[in-house]
Parts: C-alpha cells; structure tokens; sequence
C-alpha cells in the first residue's frame, strides 16, 4: 500500500474505499464459498446414512385359537393381529397424533396420551389424531406371517394363509 | 440502598442455614448410618460408611449391606440387633453373590424403602421373607418335577419309611446316630441338586445285615421297589429350597401349562409365565384386589377370581385350600428366569435349556395334570361356564371305548383349529413320548380300553335332505346349525372330521354319551322318537358334506 | 566481576522474592481498594467479570419496582444450573442401559448427589419462571422500545433457548415420564406432516419427518436421541445461551443501561438519597471513542442524572437477588425431591404422559391438533412477540409499569378477557367435544385450521384488534394481546397440570382418576 499524498483530511472524514477491490472481494467470496461448503458437510453430519433401528420386519406366529374379533399383540413389537374369515392383518399400534401406544379398549383402540380414540380396523372416532391407525404388510410365510411395521397397505388388504 | 445489604445478609444466613440443614441431613440423619454405629465387632464399632457388595458377573451392586453389615464381605462378625443380624448359612454366600439376586428388590437403593421396593416409581420389590426360597428360581429350574400326587405319595413314602429319624432334611430329623452316637445319616436338603449315592439301598441293607445292634439293626429294613421309585423321586425333589418342588407341583397338576409358558413351554392363550415373579405393581391393576397393593395380594385375588381382576380374562376361577393358593404364589414368585450369565448358569438350567429336558415329569399323570386339566377338569369330566363353548368329558367311557388310541393320539397333536384346543405336537408343545403317556394315562385313569369298531354296515348316502332335516332339529341345538358347536362341541371342524371315522360317529349318536347332554338317539326319550341306522347315517353323511370333496 | 555489583544484585533478588505476593496482588488488583468514586471505577471497568456494569448505575435502576430483580435471578439460576449440572456430569452416563441407574446412584450413594439434583431441577423451573416474568416486566414497562428493539429479540432467542435446555434435560433419567414425554414431543416436531399429508404431499416434502430424525437421530426414542440430547443440554444449548446472554448483557450497556422514563431523574426528587449527581453541565459530546464515533451517545443532553457508582450499590443489589434465587432454589431442593418415575418402558406409555410443568399449556393445545398447538401457534407467538418492538413505535409510557394508553385498566380488562375467552372455550370443550365429535367425517385439514387452539387465538387477535382502533395505539393492542397470551397460558397450563387425567379426560380432582 502507498500513501497518495492529497488534501488533510480530518480523522473523522470516512477512508476512502474503492468502489472495486477485486481483490477484496474476491478473498472474501472465497472465504464465504469455502465456508458455506463445510457448512454443507457439517449440516449433513446429523443424519445418519443407516439408522440404527432394528428391522422393521417380524415373523410372527399366530395363537391357534385366534378367532374373528380377537386381537393379538405380538410382544415388544407395535402391532395388533387379526384374523377373521377373510384373512389375516394387522394394525399399527402407534397413535398418528405424537406417536404414543394405543391400547386395547372397548370396540377398540385408545392412546393414553391425548385420548384418541380408534375403532378396530383404525379409523379415528374421537380426539385429535389426524390419521387412522394405518394397516400394515403382512405376507404369508408358511404358516406363519412377516408383518413389515415399516410398510402401510390400504385398509382393507387381509392375507390368507 | 441499606435494603439490598439487608436483603443479602438475610438471603446469605437463609443459603448458610438450609446448606447445614442439608449437610446434618446428609452426614447424621440417614438411617444406614443410625445402624452401623449400633453395630460392634470384637475389634470394637464398625466404620461408619456406605457399603456395598458388587458381582460384575451378575451385574450386581447391593448397597444392602450398608444396614445388613454382617451380611458383607468380610463382616460376618459385625453383631447387632435386627437388621444386623447375620445370614443364615446359606450355599450361594451373600457376600459374594450379591443379595437381590435371590431376594429381589433394589440393590442400588440406600433406604429402606427404596430397597425394599415399597416406593411407588421402583419396581421389582423383594420377595416376601415367607416365600424367600422363592429367588432360586432366578438361576435354577428344578427338572423332573411331578405333580401334586406323585409329590405326595413320595413325600408319604419318605415318612412312612421313617427316614428323619437318622437323615436330616431342611433342618429337620436326624435325631437318630447309628453306631451308637458315631455319624448321624447325612443331610437330604439338597439331594436333588448335588445328587446322591445311587447304590444307597444297597450299602444300607449292608449295613444293616452286618449291624449286630443298635439302629442299624433296629431301624432299617428291606424296602419294596415300589417304595425305591418313590423314594428316588423324593430326593430329587430336595434342591434345597424346602417347598420350591411341592409348589411347582401344585402348580403342574393345576393345568395351567395348557395356556401359559414357562420356558417356552405350554399353551399359547394366556401371557407367558416365565417372569411372572418380576411383575411391577406400578404395571398391575389394583382396582378389584382388596387390602395391600401387593403383588402377592394381587395373586391371590387373581387365583380366586381371574375375571373379576383382569376384564376380560378367560382364565377359570382355581378353587383350592389355602395353603395350596400359598404354594402358588410361591411358585409364581419363583418364576424369575431373567437371562443368566453363561459362568452363572446352573446345571439344571442349562440341561433344561440347552439340551431341552423337561422340567416336569414325563410321566402320563403329571402331563395330563399340567397341560389337559386346566380344561377338562383333574378327573377328565371337562367344564363348562357360562358364556364359553364347554370343555368336553374326555374320560367318559362311551368316548374311550368307541375311539381308537390314534383318534386320541391326533386329536391332542392336532387339536382343533379354531376352537380353544390346540395342537401339541409343534415347538413349545409337547413330544410323542409324552403324547402316548397322557393318552396312556387317560385310559387307565378310566379304565376303559377302545373296543374294536365294527366297521359299518352300509354304505353311507350321498348328503340328503333328511340328514340336513334330522340334523337341524336334534342336533343343531348345541352343536350349532352348521356343526360349528356351542354348548356341544364344533362337528365341522377339519381336525375332527379327518380322524372321526363313520363308525365312531354313528356309534356316539346311536349310544350317546353318558353323564353329559348327549343323549344315545338309539333309543327314544319323552321328547323324541329314536333314530332308526339309516336316519343317523343320513346324518352322518349331511355332517361329512362339511368336510368338502372327502368320503 | 565487581563482588559489589553482586551482592546489589542478590539483594535485589531477595528484595522481589520477598515483595512478590504482594505484587501479584497488586498487579492482579491494579486499582486498589474501592473506597473512592475513582478507586471504584477502576475496579468496575478493570475486571473482565464486571466491566459489562457500567460504572455508574442511574437510581432509578436500583428501584426494586423497576426490575424486580428478574434478569438476575434468571441469570443466577443459570449459574446455579450450570454449577450443579457440572457436578452431576462427573456420574451421569448417558446409556439407555446405564443412564437411570446413574442417577440412582447420583441418589444414593454420591455425596450430596440428591440435593445437587434437587437443586438442578428446581433452579431450572426457577430460570423458566423468572424468564417468562423477565419478558413481561420488560413489556409491561415498554422497555423493548427504541433502541433496545433488538435486545428484546435476543431476549425471545433466550427464552427459547431455556425452554429448550429444560426440555432436553427432561429426556436424560431415562424414566417413563422422560421416555414418553420426549416421544411426544418428538412427534410434535414431525407434527408438520399433519399438514403435508392433508395436501398429500409427504412423500416429497416431508419437513417434519427430518425434524424427528434430527432430533432422534433414528425412528425411534433410543440411546442416539440420549446422545442428541445429552450433547444438547450439556453442550450445544448452554453455549448458544452463554453467547445470546453476553449479547444481552453488552447490548443492555451500550444502550444506556435500563429503560427509564424520560423523568425519571424528575421523578426521583424529593427522595432522601445518599449519593450525589454527576455530569452537572450538560456535556455536548462524550469523551469516548471521540475519533471514530459521529453523533450522540445517551448521556448527551440529559443534564445531571442521579446516579451512583456500581461498585457497590449495583453489585449488592445483584448479590442479594443471587443469593436470593439461591436460597429459593435450596429450600425447594431440600423440600422436594426431583422426580424419578420407572425406568423408560418404549412398551407401556405412561398415562397420562405429561411434560414438564411449563409445556403442559402446548401440551393441552396439541391434544386439539398436533401441528396447530405443537408448531402453529408457537410460532405464531414468537413471530408476534417478536414483532412487538417493530410495530409499536410509540413513546409514551417508556420505563413506566403498564405505560401506554389504557394503561392497568385495560390490562385489567385484558386479563378479565384473557381468561374468560379460554375458560369459556375450555369448557365448551371438555363438555361438548369438538367438529370431530359433531361431524365423524370432517377432513383433517379442517380439524388442524378450525380448532380450539385457532379459535382462542382468532379471539384474542380480534380482542387485540378492537384495543388497537378503540385507543388508536399500537401499544394497547400489544398491552391487550400480550396479557390474554399470558392469562391463556395461565389457563391451559393449570388444566393440563391438574386437571387432566388419564387419556387425557378431564377430572375435577387427581383423587377422581380410575387406578390403573
């Protein structure tokens, strides 16, 4: 840097600043692209490529005696089972509201938390879950039945043996 | 501004004054250390300090021993009154097991409360000091155990035979010294476990051929082989925990095996028992259980009336003597099986475990007591209560004399689907052996042997009219219109109807059953005329139209 | 060598060893005693704990009335929080397998570890009170009025942030009530998906999905999400505290210190008063940063000012509310313990699942819409709360309880409002159900628009509206919608903490709820 020498100025006037410091502008965007770079590493960090939660799907056996209006919950496991005439199927237990247990009660299901309220194949009848309960996969596996917590079906979908 | 300086002097003493109140609290008040100082040893006092016994291999760290000093490492001769007392000797040493590993309740806790499990948000509270023997069946699984009859008949074999007299057993006997006060008879407590001399009879009987007097020769005699077996069976019963055995053999002969597990074995209608002794009260619902909200109350009331306890429950109201209902809840206290490290594991867990030997007894009695008698009743006469389908009569000779061992056989490997019988022959289920046995014993408990069927005498019609007219008047009525069975049993189940032969139907509707409502329609009644051979094959025929394409 | 030199210098040496404790103190303490108005200066602007004082403190400032002391005590509950927190990190393991067990073990056998707890917890429902009375002393007296605008954003930015370091904190027992709550909570935040799936747009934009996995970081509440929020509450959440609060505090300085009326000198007349006035002529410009600064700063203008010097006038005034807050935060500590319910069952929910105490209000809007109670409306609050300062513009009744036009009559009549409006809608509630009850049939997305939530807020902006026409002020619609928010959450609080019950039925009394 020089000093051009040029008229006194007060040290309160502002130091001139050229309009184009290429230069400066240029070290800062790049300090600026750099940075918003690593931000995007940094802001992909948290989330994680693989979860750490186990398989979503389960075999499960159902009770013999299971009949058409029982309900089966397979322990640790967030399902309810039915069977009836027309096949096998199975019910999320977790309430659409915030996602506490629903349980069993009369004509069939209510969450602890906020009072939902479900009928047995999952349609809200009261309270502020804003879905039904969704049904879930369920595949027959010779004699026995893989039900995929992670993957909804239309209600309605029953499976047979 | 002399407010602030006040409101600072004011608010600084009130800080000083609620950290002493605090710091008295912590290092006066706590009531493990009002105990340790009443504490002496012959040295003198105790230490007065928090102490703790810890087994990293069962994951243990019991401050129990923070009031319980003598029952520390190292601190047996620390004397005192109450809580001080020491332990009685025992084979697993608490100073080096740990305390709750055995007698539940919160190892982490230093107040009694919390430790004892008395506190509302701690589960796990101890096993009630009655029923302590209760906590072996954390680790051990006594195997082999029969039912409440056979336990009786050994344990009468075993007084009868008088053998108390020289052998001590849970503290009890052994008054008597051979040899004229040389070496009492040795202790039976925990035959079951650590086993015995299997050539006993044999040495004794030496003995006491040899002996020219005293007790040797006075008290021992010949013993018939009947009296051997049971007396075999007794001492394995002995594993140390005086009534462990005899509660679970109450708890075998009351069917509850039919529809609950324990080890993975049994019926699949009720909640698996295996853990049925770490019941949290907090989970439990009190609200029809009188008196204290325990979880023994809660088991009782529950024994006593399963449906007024839990809605819904199916489970049969169990009517039986107190002190049975007290063996009960023993057993259930018992039934703790939480995983055991491999080094920890003992034999008999890992014989039942590993290589799958029964923790019954295999023979026919003890399988039916355990598994079939919740339903059909200890005597095989089934039950009925309101609102159920009824259990059927499976001793009721007009069954046992027209149907063949197989028909027995699959029915209790198949059982009927869709109704409450399961099938046993399947995991968790039972084995062919003890298949034969239970219909072995169901036989000679009725004493009838099947009778070779005639095979029929005519051909069956095709499915007519009459059969549907007959069958919608006289039988609908309780086995429902389509055989599907309600007060009788279901007629068109697949089960039944593959291993039922035409002979054995038109025999059970010409004979009837005796001692039930099925009536024998051979003959006439007030209400009905008879139904002649071809009326009740026409029937037979409408009932076989359910099983589809089959004959 | 001269031997002469020598010995000088060896006696120089023994002379410095010998003086140097009372040099560290010297050099450490440069000022001196403070005992003089100069001496005490130095020893205000000298300390880098205190220089953010300035050196003078205005009487008015000192007037309990004016503060009540509430920004400190917040402040010495976060010092009090951070104290024990510490102290509990030496033993807490946060493990799903290990965490409750540590704290039992905090319980039970640490020295002092129940009451390090206990104090923890109640100095943190202590800093949530005193930061919410905080706010609404600084918008009753308008101090968030030019040029402290931005201040009272950072203030809103603390007020989050300790909401959140208590509801990170609550997750970390590892018991029943944390396991559920943080369940709940976490769904609240994938509430948004009330809305996307309404529009039927999850599967492409799925923000409240992104949000429960970030906050987890899995699908479900497990030892990742105890990390996460272990890592929040130790770590990142105290930090961004620390940093907001040093803006706050600096900010507070640079702006002159507290918001006084414009007579607050004139107001104060007449008073007995130790102490004695200082800048007796009005100064035109101030002496600092001369050189670089244009314009004023506050102190320009105004003539003598009765202030005295911090050191020790302000510095009693905030010992005394330290150790006040103190003596609060043990008193409750030794009363009640904190709680510890079960160990953390994901099978069994907790029933009723109640959060803390402070979001038991939200807790009782989400019960009528997760998305609305759980994020609408908050964010609503917040961006209006925040706006306050922007859209009254005004300056009457600056520094001055309930300044403004209506003044405490119409917070009276706002208060009369603000809980007869919520109770009323309660009421109509919990006695005749909602669209859903009336209507089986009605599409979510009316249920999450059209609910009790939206509809005490429709009433309160419209209240708040009708105040803004009536007094031709900004400022008394402000007054007016800030007292009903505060009486609405008053009320809804009160009902989620103890009037409801089980699956969230409404009881009289908990003595009513079935035993389960």
């Amino acid at each position: 840097m020089t000093l051009h020498p040029g008229p006194t100025r007060s040290r309160l006037d502002p130091e001139p600043v050229p309009r184009r410091d290429m230069l400066g502008l240029a070290s800062l965007w790049s300090t600026a692209l750099a940075m918003l770079f690593g931000m995007f590493g940094i802001a992909r960090l948290p989330k994680a490529a693989v979860l750490s939660s186990p398989s979503k799907k389960f075999r499960v056996t159902l009770p013999e005696t299971l009949g058409p209006g029982e309900v089966f919950m397979p322990a640790g496991r967030k399902v309810a089972l039915f069977r009836d005439a027309e096949g096998v199927y199975a019910v999320s237990t977790v309430c659409t509201h915030l996602g506490c247990l629903v349980k069993q009660a009369e004509g069939g299901f209510e969450c602890p938390c906020h009072g939902s309220k479900f009928s047995a194949d999952g349609t809200v009848t009261k309270g502020p879950a804003p879905q039904p309960l969704p049904w879930l996969k369920v595949t027959a596996a010779g004699g026995a039945f893989t039900v995929d917590e992670g993957e909804m079906v239309p209600p309605g979908t029953k499976v047979n043996a | 501004m002399k407010k602030n300086k006040y409101l600072l002097l004011a608010s600084s003493l009130g800080v000083f004054v609620l950290l002493a109140v605090a710091a008295v609290q912590e290092n006066f008040l706590k009531d493990w250390r009002k105990i340790q100082a009443t504490a002496k040893t012959e040295e003198g006092p105790v230490a007065v300090q928090l102490r703790q016994v810890i087994n990293r291999g069962l994951n243990l760290s019991d401050r129990c021993t923070s009031c319980h000093v003598s029952m520390g490492p190292g601190e047996q001769n620390a004397a005192g009154p109450g809580v001080l007392t020491a332990h009685k000797p025992v084979v697993h040493d608490p100073a080096e097991y740990g305390c709750t590993v055995c007698h539940g309740g919160q190892g982490h806790a230093t107040e009694k409360d919390d430790a004892h499990g008395d506190v509302h948000f701690w589960p796990e509270p101890m096993i009630p000091v009655r029923l302590s023997y209760a906590g072996c069946g954390t680790c051990h699984i006594a195997l082999n155990a029969p039912g409440r009859d056979g336990f009786r008949r050994a344990r009468g074999a075993y007084e009868r035979l008088d053998c108390a007299a020289c052998h001590s057993m849970d503290g009890r006997g052994g008054l008597l010294r051979p040899d004229g006060g040389g070496m009492e008879g040795g202790d039976l407590s925990r035959t079951g476990i650590s086993g015995y001399d299997r050539e006993w009879y044999g040495k004794h009987l030496r003995q006491s051929q040899q002996a020219a007097r005293g007790p040797w020769k006075t008290s021992f005699a010949p013993i018939t082989q009947a009296d051997l077996e049971l007396l075999a069976t007794f001492l394995d019963t002995r594993v140390g925990a005086p009534k462990l055995v005899e509660a679970k053999s109450v708890f075998l002969s009351s069917g509850c095996l039919g529809c609950h597990k324990t080890g993975a074995i049994g019926g699949d209608d009720g909640p698996e028992l295996s853990l049925a002794g770490l019941k949290d009260p907090a989970l439990m619902d009190f609200t029809h259980v009188p008196g204290k909200e325990s979880v023994e109350n809660w088991f009782t009331e529950h024994f006593r009336s399963p449906s007024g306890t839990v809605t819904g429950s199916l489970m049969p109201a169990l009517h039986v003597p107190p002190e049975e209902m007290e063996l009960l809840n023993f057993y259930l206290f018992s039934l703790r099986r939480r995983d055991v490290p491999v080094s920890f594991a003992p034999k008999d867990r890992v014989r039942a475990l590993q290589f799958g030997e029964r923790e019954f007894a295999t023979d026919g009695a003890t399988i039916y007591g355990a598994f079939c008698s919740g339903c059909h009743g200890a005597d095989g006469k089934g039950f009925r209560s309101p609102g159920m389908p009824a259990f059927p009569s499976i001793s009721n000779p007009d069954l046992l004399e027209l149907v063949s061992d197989e028909f027995l056989i699959e029915t209790i490997r198949k059982g009927r689907p869709g109704r409450r019988m399961p099938g046993w022959d399947r995991d968790g289920g039972l084995r062919q052996p003890e298949i034969l046995a239970v219909v072995g014993y169901l036989r000679q408990m009725s004493g009838v042997q099947a009778r070779p069927q005639p095979a029929p005498t005519q051909a069956l019609p095709g499915a007519s009219a009459a059969g549907s007219r007959i069958y919608a008047s006289a039988c609908a009525g309780c086995h429902g219109p389509k055989g599907e069975g309600a007060a009788g049993p279901s007629l068109n189940n697949k089960v039944f109807l593959s291993i039922a032969t035409n002979a054995f139907l038109m025999e059970t509707i010409g004979r009837g059953r005796r001692g039930t409502t099925m009536e024998g329609f051979r003959t006439p009644s007030p209400a009905r005329q008879a139904l002649s051979d071809n009326e009740i094959a026409s029937v037979v025929s409408f009932i076989r139209s359910w099983e589809g394409s089959k004959p | 060598m001269n031997p002469a030199t020598t010995n000088t210098a060896m006696q120089e040496f023994w002379q410095n060893l010998r003086a140097a404790p009372r040099r560290i103190y010297e050099t450490a303490f440069r000022s001196g005693k403070p005992v003089t108005d100069r001496t005490r200066s130095s020893f205000v602007f000298g300390n880098l704990f205190l220089h953010l004082h300035s050196v003078r403190t205005h009487l008015w400032s000192l007037r309990w009335s004016t503060t009540m002391g509430l920004g400190i005590a917040s402040t010495a509950a976060f010092l009090i929080t951070l104290v024990t927190g510490i102290l509990l990190m030496f033993y807490y393991k946060p493990y799903p397998d290990v965490a409750y067990d540590s704290i039992k073990d905090i319980h039970f056998v640490v020295p002092t570890g129940r009451f390090m707890r206990n104090i923890h917890r109640w100095a943190a429902n202590v800093m949530v009170v005193t930061v919410i009375l905080h706010m609404a002393r600084a918008f009753y007296t308008a101090a968030y009025r030019r040029p402290r605008e931005f201040n009272w954003l950072i203030g809103l930015g603390l007020l989050i942030t300790t909401l959140g370091l208590s509801f990170t904190g609550y997750l970390l027992p590892w018991d029943q009530l944390a396991y559920w709550a943080i369940t709940i909570g976490a769904n609240i935040a994938q509430s948004p998906r009330e809305v996307t799936d309404a529009v039927g747009i999850t599967e492409y934009f799925d923000p409240g999905g992104l949000q429960r996995l970030l906050l987890l970081g899995s699908d479900e509440v497990g030892s990742e999400s105890l990390i996460r929020f272990y890592l929040l509450h130790v770590m990142i959440l105290p930090l961004v505290l620390a940093a907001l609060m040093g803006v706050h505090f600096w900010r507070i300085r640079k702006d002159g210190g507290l918001a006084k009326p414009e007579d607050a000198d004139a107001r104060l007349s007449g008073r007995e008063r130790d102490t004695y006035p200082v800048f007796t002529e009005q100064p035109a410009k101030t002496y600092q940063l001369a050189a670089i600064v244009r314009g004023k700063t506050e102190v320009v203008n105004r003539g003598p000012e009765n202030t005295v010097p911090s050191m020790p006038h302000l510095f009693y005034a905030e010992l005394a509310v330290l150790m006040l807050t103190m003596l609060v935060c043990l008193a409750l500590a030794l009363v009640s313990d904190a709680p510890l319910k079960d160990i953390a069952n994901p099978n069994i929910p907790e029933n009723p699942a109640k959060a803390p105490w402070y979001f038991l209000g939200l807790q009782e809007l989400v019960s009528f819409s997760a998305f609305m109670g759980g994020i609408g409306i908050p964010t609503i609050v917040i961006i209006g709360l925040g706006l306050i300062p922007y859209l009254d513009r005004e300056r009457t009744g600056t520094g001055v309880w309930f300044g403004g036009p209506g003044g405490w009559k119409l917070v009276r009549q706002a208060v009369a409002y603000g809980l007869g409006a919520c109770l009323a809608v309660e009421a109509l509630v919990i006695r005749f159900g909602w669209l859903r009850e009336w209507f089986p049939n009605v599409p979510q997305l009316i249920v999450t628009l059209i609910n009790p939530a939206t509809l005490i807020t429709l009433l309160y902006g419209a209240y708040s509206v009708w105040l803004v026409k009536r007094y031709q002020s900004a400022r008394a619609g402000a007054l007016g919608l800030f007292t009903c928010f505060l009486c609405g959450f008053l009320v809804l609080t009160i009902i989620g903490t103890w009037f409801r019950g089980p699956n969230w039925v409404f009881y009289w009394s908990p003595s009513d709820w079935p035993r389960h």
